[in-house]
């Protein structure tokens, strides 16, 4: 049985097999839910489902999509979004 | 007339370079253009463009330099490359010691002299036995 700490669910459970052949459980924290586009809510590509201080730790570049509203928008709700932009400035 | 003609002004869609002004410098295919301005000078797929009303009176293959001036005429911004050169860094000087030109010719000498004295024996004898020489004599001359 496991500790009182341990036997709720808000922490993941990772298997590893141990050098002598025995399965451990190990604790984790669980990450983050993808992030949802700012429109039509689905999940954005190219960004990446980590605890906050290994996004600290990520150069910029690697932490979404290096187009404007990149990490914000889908790709395709950022062009409608531009090309309504082009018309109304014409 | 094909929309996507030369010196049609365009903004792209798609990409890095998306919600930037550009002009058609040369159709290369029914889908393909190649593209320039704002955004880089670059092979494009029509779908990334949405054509504005303006036409620009543009030759086939425009240089960049040439559009350069004409994007500027109109205040328009475009795309340059950093230059590829680094700035020069800065590099340290050795800290030279106030010299006294009459010490410093008398330590030349003694060096000549010196070399003078291994080659010497470096011909006729052992390089030791020049080695040994060699201290000797200079300590002679800073006592005298």
């Amino acid at each position: 049985m496991p500790t009182g700490q341990f036997r709720s669910r808000t922490l993941r459970r990772v298997f590893v097999k141990a050098p002598g052949g025995n399965v451990k459980i190990q604790y984790k924290e669980r990450k983050p839910k993808r992030s949802p586009c700012g429109v039509c809510g689905t999940q954005l590509a190219g960004v990446p489902r980590e605890r906050v201080p290994k996004m600290m730790a990520m150069p910029k570049s690697s932490k979404r999509p290096e187009r404007p509203y990149g990490g914000v928008l889908c790709s395709s709700c950022m062009r409608t979004a531009m090309q309504r932009k082009a018309r109304g400035a014409q | 007339m094909n929309i996507f003609d030369t010196g049609r002004v365009c903004v792209k869609l798609a990409g890095r370079d998306a919600g930037k002004r550009c002009v058609i410098v040369e159709c290369l295919d029914s889908q393909f253009v190649l593209v320039d301005g704002e955004t880089r000078r670059r092979k494009v797929n029509v779908k990334h463009l949405e054509p504005l009303e303006e036409v620009l009176d543009i030759k086939p293959g425009i240089s960049h330099e040439q559009l350069h001036a004409v994007f500027e005429k109109r205040g328009w911004n475009v795309w340059d490359t950093k230059p590829k050169n680094a700035a020069a860094r800065p590099q340290q000087k050795r800290k030279v010691a106030v010299k006294d030109t009459s010490k410093s010719k008398e330590k030349k000498a003694t060096k000549l002299k010196g070399k003078e004295v291994e080659a010497s024996a470096k011909n006729e004898e052992s390089p030791a036995l020049a080695a040994l020489e060699k201290p000797k004599k200079i300590k002679a001359k800073k006592e005298e």
